[in-house]
């Protein structure tokens, strides 16, 4: 469902001048805000949800995407163009969410230690318990795997696209989902003890 | 080629085994299974995507990258033009030709000149002193002429040596004012002994 604030930033964004992405990147190198909020309006929402999914917060996704976003303004000078503008954004918003992350463990380190992750999955009865199977399966494997599947399989992105953001061979992309929908299904398949 | 359970895994990675694996999962419960929850994962992960509403995250990305543009920004004109004043004024200060003397360091042109021509004058003024002195001092054998003598040369020496560094650097001030000060204890030691000359006499 698309909300009050969302329908008035498609609104804006329908207003703003940049219609191709050298207009938009001139703008960004040109220091132009509103070049940066057109940004912010077309690759926000997915990156929002990326972060999410490393991080599992909604407040550390934005605050995560807040720090992409001032990335992308000290380096867009640097910004050389070989892969596209959301390919870029989001190579930083990884990297971003991954330090932040390692921030959070250590602070959840110095703190009082916290419980063991829920129990083991439950064998799906129908599909939304499937749905909320897979997402608790999608934070237990291999890192590297529950990225390509996030950004191939929840986020729609193109291995050409995975391969230039993680910076791997296309074929590495397509290997690391088939794993990880591997480990998916054998969660998924275990029966609770 | 005939589908078995064990060909599963190679089949989900070999799209052209797909219709011969459908085949066997219609007929075996397990791998029916296996196959369902493979087409499953890949059908329910859209439904992964989150979308919230941030009604306010764009104000704080903007008011962060316009703190991150203000420290970036270059000085306005005027600060530079404020800087090379104050630079200037400092120079100035250093040069501090208004003085004159042992407190300035770096001399001017205009400063150079007048300093050369004090000294010209103090020197003319000391020769003056000097052959006025010269008769007395040389010829008596008292051991306070002696004193004086000595006083002179070690005193005429320090005036050579210095001259000939102020030479090499004309606008060093310091120099500049240590022979002015060596002058004036040139000029101060004759007209002492002229004085007791003539007390003597």
């Amino acid at each position: 469902m698309v909300g009050a604030s969302q329908l008035a930033l498609i609104d804006r964004l329908h207003t703003v001048e940049y219609r191709t992405e050298a207009d938009l990147l001139a703008a960004c190198r040109g220091r132009d805000l509103r070049a940066f909020e057109q940004l912010y309006l077309e690759h926000g929402p997915r990156l929002k949800s990326i972060a999410f999914h490393i991080l599992a917060s909604r407040q550390d996704a934005e605050d995560a995407v807040q720090e992409t976003w001032v990335k992308l303004y000290r380096g867009i000078q640097g910004f050389q163009g070989q892969s596209s503008i959301g390919t870029w954004l989001c190579r930083i918003l990884i990297n971003t969410c991954y330090d932040l992350a390692r921030k959070r463990q250590r602070e959840v380190e110095r703190s009082a230690p916290v419980a063991e992750r829920g129990a083991e999955p439950t064998a799906p009865k129908n599909q939304l318990a499937l749905k909320v199977a897979l997402d608790d399966a999608l934070r237990r494997i291999h890192p590297k795997h529950r990225m390509v599947f996030l950004l191939f399989e929840v986020e729609g992105l193109r291995h050409s696209e995975i391969a230039a953001i993680l910076e791997v061979p296309e074929g590495t992309s397509k290997a690391w989902l088939h794993e990880a929908k591997k480990e998916l299904k054998q969660l998924l398949t275990e029966t609770p003890r | 080629m005939i589908f078995q359970c064990s060909d599963l895994e190679r089949a989900l990675r070999t799209p052209e085994l797909l219709p011969e694996m459908r085949a066997h999962a219609a007929r075996c419960e397990t791998c029916g299974r296996q196959l369902y929850l493979w087409t499953e994962i890949s059908r329910l992960a859209p439904e992964l995507h989150r979308e919230w509403e941030s009604p306010f995250l764009w104000e704080r990305i903007r008011s962060a990258l316009a703190a991150e543009a203000s420290s970036r920004r270059p000085s306005p004109a005027w600060r530079w033009m404020l800087a090379a004043a104050a630079v200037a004024l400092f120079a100035v200060w250093l040069a501090r030709p208004w003085q004159s003397g042992s407190a300035r360091d770096l001399l001017t042109d205009a400063a150079l000149q007048e300093v050369q021509q004090t000294e010209a004058a103090y020197t003319h003024s000391i020769d003056r002193l000097s052959a006025l002195a010269a008769p007395g001092l040389q010829q008596s054998p008292s051991p306070v002429a002696a004193v004086y003598r000595e006083k002179l040369v070690l005193l005429d020496s320090a005036i050579a040596d210095l001259k000939a560094n102020a030479e090499n650097n004309r606008y060093n001030g310091y120099l500049q004012a240590e022979l002015a000060s060596l002058y004036r204890d040139k000029q101060k030691t004759l007209r002492d002994w002229l004085t007791q000359n003539a007390k003597r006499n």
